[in-house]
């Protein structure tokens, strides 16, 4: 008998029962947000305080990004912590909370019907982020491995906490007045510490891990992600307290800080991308690597947005718009679009075929969706989303319903490809093992 | 990097069976990646020993990667039962790739 000698390290990964209904309901919230932003473009040609843009907002926030990023996390916390998940029935009812939550609180917006039901749903999202924090925590605690990935899921989990909870205080400020002021004063506090404290952190904290992992490259920079870290969070708290005691010209401090660290994050990400070993960088790696590149242009809408404020006062209700667009179908759903041909086709991959590798011939995993599909939605997507802004600063009707088109095409496309891997099996690859 | 083995003929042949078995993510077969660190041979246990790595631990494709390994030891000695040890003692890194591995990259 051979005596073992080195560390034997099991390998569990999450089941992909947990993970890929969070992938099927973002799908489904993706296509549901383009069909919205379709069919009510006229919204996007006044104030952005509408039923419909609130609406369309959680629907991509919530059932879009926020459940995606739950879903990818799930499977991805134990690479970041080299530890496996807590708890499966934890992730299960995160996900059943979110699920039930989300479609009251979006129909909600949509009628602007603030009553019982979308409470109800806003408390259920709060509901789920808690159950998602005590799984994360507990399984970083048991895990012997820290590191600064793993921080900024945190740090991101207890800002999208404090997030939803603003949100559900907001919703009881429409009912009852509970706050000193209406709650279309504090929806920028709410917006913004969603977007940086929730989203930019997430993505950052996760990208630094897998970009460089994706691109097979030797870069690594703790200092800067450190930095970024540092950046970000005082920030957040900077504008948190900037803007309750009303100095709007501060808030400029803040942004200058989420900027910077906004260019040490490309910086990062150029480096990852000059210093790879695999010189082909595949298409879902290209539309990842454009977003990260994207996430600028709604920066400097901001900067302008602050800036007219300032000088004159009122909002430019369509600049407004367009940023909150550029969030949300730019730089979020460049990431999404690519990061999920990254990760779901090797979950379903790694279920169905795991126990016949090296039994004989197997798919790759980028077999089981199509590229042509993949290629398509792409250029779609990369139509849509300049002709829609073009559409919102403008306020032309023709671009805004051309830029739609374009968006829900890109999401018929998508959804195509997820239940395509969804859905594959090994017959369909003629293997009947 | 070296691979530490018993028999030189029996790994010879262990290692061109493995040359099948790929990392789905990076397309590059286990050999060539560097995560075969010892194969050897217990004749009287009539068993193949194999010592390897994962390019990170907890890697959503590990279990993948190290059925595929037992498996195809399995079949390339029939009457072996093939055992499987996974290490991170040394860490897996770039240099461990072969000069074939780091051609099929920079393709």
């Amino acid at each position: 008998m051979f005596a073992p000698q080195g560390n034997i390290a099991t390998a569990k990964t999450t089941s992909y029962k947990v993970v890929l209904p969070f992938y099927g309901y973002a799908a489904i919230s993706f296509l549901a947000g383009t069909v919205m932003l379709l069919i009510n473009t006229k919204a996007f040609t006044g104030h952005y305080f509408q039923p419909p843009l609130l609406a369309i907002t959680h629907t991509m926030a919530l059932g879009w990004g926020t459940m995606i990023i739950l879903g990818a996390s799930h499977q991805l916390v134990p690479v970041l912590i080299e530890g496996e998940l807590y708890s499966n029935k934890l992730a299960y009812a995160s996900f059943i909370c979110a699920a039930v939550g989300i479609p009251p609180l979006v129909s909600g917006f949509y009628m602007f019907d603030l009553g019982n039901l979308a409470l109800a749903g806003g408390i259920l999202v709060v509901i789920s982020v808690l159950l998602y924090m005590t799984n994360l925590v507990a399984s970083i605690r048991r895990s012997k491995h820290r590191n600064i990935h793993a921080t900024f899921v945190v740090a991101a989990t207890l800002w999208l906490l404090v997030t939803t909870i603003i949100g559900v205080l907001l919703l009881c400020n429409f009912r009852t007045k509970c706050l000193p002021e209406e709650s279309l004063h504090y929806l920028s506090l709410h917006a913004h510490l969603g977007i940086a404290g929730w989203f930019l952190l997430t993505v950052i904290g996760v990208g630094a891990r897998l970009i460089p992992l994706f691109l097979i490259s030797k870069y690594s920079h703790t200092a800067i992600l450190r930095w970024i870290f540092y950046l970000i969070n005082v920030a957040l708290i900077s504008f948190f307290f900037l803007f309750l005691s009303g100095s709007t010209a501060t808030l400029l401090i803040p942004i200058t800080m989420i900027f910077v660290s906004i260019l040490l994050f490309v910086f990062y990400c150029f480096r990852a991308y000059k210093e790879r070993i695999r010189k082909q960088v595949d298409d879902q790696m290209k539309i990842s690597l454009l977003s990260t590149y994207m996430i600028p242009l709604p920066m400097i809408f901001l900067a302008v947005v602050i800036g007219a404020l300032i000088l004159s006062g009122e909002p430019q209700t369509n600049l407004v718009s367009a940023y909150g667009f550029l969030i949300f179908f730019g730089w979020l759903t460049a990431i999404i679009l690519g990061m999920t041909f990254k990760t779901l086709p090797f979950i379903v991959w790694h279920k169905t075929y795991h126990k016949l590798s090296g039994k004989g011939k197997t798919p790759n995993p980028k077999d089981l969706f199509s590229e042509r599909v993949f290629h398509w939605m792409s250029v779609s997507y990369l139509a849509g989303v300049p002709i829609f802004a073009i559409g919102v600063i403008t306020t032309n009707q023709y671009a805004l319903q051309a830029g739609s088109l374009f968006l829900l095409f890109a999401a018929i496309l998508y959804i195509a490809n997820v239940f395509k891997i969804m859905s594959h099996s090994p017959k369909h690859y003629g293997n009947n093992n | 990097m070296a691979i530490i083995t018993n028999n030189n003929i029996k790994s010879t042949i262990a290692l061109a069976s493995l040359e099948s078995v790929y990392d789905p993510e990076i397309g590059l077969n286990v050999v060539d990646l560097g995560l075969i660190y010892q194969i050897d041979f217990d004749e009287t246990a009539k068993e193949v020993f194999c010592r390897m790595t994962l390019t990170t631990q907890f890697c959503p494709m590990g279990e993948s990667i190290t059925d595929g390994v037992k498996n195809t030891l399995a079949g390339t000695f029939p009457g072996y039962t093939a055992r499987l040890e996974l290490t991170f003692d040394p860490p897996w890194n770039f240099q461990m790739i072969s000069e074939e591995g780091r051609e099929f990259l920079n393709r």
